[in-house]
């Protein structure tokens, strides 16, 4: 299958997944997953599902501008995104740009082993 | 490895990639020609969309870019171990001046690095998108 369908799907469901129900992105990363969120650095499930679901909003939208993929060697596909993040009672949405590199997995779906989120500001 | 090694190694990797991106975007402002040496026949460049592959046509498309001159200024260097060979994520923000324009551009860049036998990196993927405003 073409490394960008498969890299576009798994963007779709990890916004999808975020922006409905933050705390079941933990089955998108495992125990050698790492976050940097604005910074911040996580290791593992746990720790990083507790960052994400610790964030000072309880719902957002991710509105998705640009995909862009490249395999990274022996199996595994980065993936670069940027677009905006709406935020309710805010009048504008946060433009943001994250990576991911992901690696696949048995049932032929993706975790996420490396995650770089960074807000733009203007 | 216990765990004050560990974050010896990953702060290591940090010094690393912020001296590879400091290096990357002096060369880019200064001797943009000097880039290809960067990347090997293997490397990766999405630009804006374009792919681009090969250490050669990177370099072609680097220079070729519809502008003499350029500054980069660097707002955010985050990076990460990538598990296969020593490797590193690197993933930028900042803003890009060219001459002649009023504002600055707002860009958003990634690399994986690659150690080569030399002691140094190269640059498998690069992957660089302006944020439009």
């Amino acid at each position: 299958m073409n490394p960008d369908t498969l890299a576009m799907a798994f963007v779709g469901l990890y916004y999808e997944t975020f922006d409905k129900s933050r705390a079941d992105l933990g089955s998108l990363y495992r125990q050698g997953s790492m976050l940097t969120f604005e910074g911040v650095k996580k290791k593992g499930v746990e720790a990083i599902v507790a960052k994400l679901t610790s964030l000072p909003f309880q719902q957002c939208q991710h509105n998705v501008s640009t995909i862009d993929c490249q395999p990274s060697g022996a199996g595994g596909i980065l993936v670069f995104v940027s677009g905006s993040l709406q935020l309710p009672g805010e009048q504008y949405p946060l433009k943001f740009s994250e990576m991911f590199h992901l690696l696949g997995i048995p049932q032929g779906s993706f975790y996420v082993l490396n995650d770089i989120f960074r807000l733009n500001y203007a | 490895m216990d765990k004050e090694e560990k974050m010896g190694v990953e702060d290591q990797l940090e010094m690393v990639a912020k001296a590879f991106v400091n290096h990357y975007y002096h060369l880019f402002d200064t001797n943009r020609a000097a880039l290809a040496p960067l990347y090997h026949h293997t490397s990766m460049l999405s630009f804006e969309g374009q792919k681009i592959q090969g250490a050669e046509e990177i370099g072609q498309k680097l220079a070729q870019l519809p502008f003499e001159h350029c500054r980069h200024f660097i707002s955010t260097i985050d990076s990460q171990p990538s598990p296969f060979g020593g490797g590193i994520l690197v993933f930028v923000s900042g803003n890009l001046q060219l001459q002649g324009e009023e504002h600055q551009l707002k860009f958003s860049q990634m690399f994986q690095l690659i150690p080569t036998q030399h002691g140094s990196f190269f640059v498998q993927n690069d992957m660089f998108r302006l944020n439009y405003g």
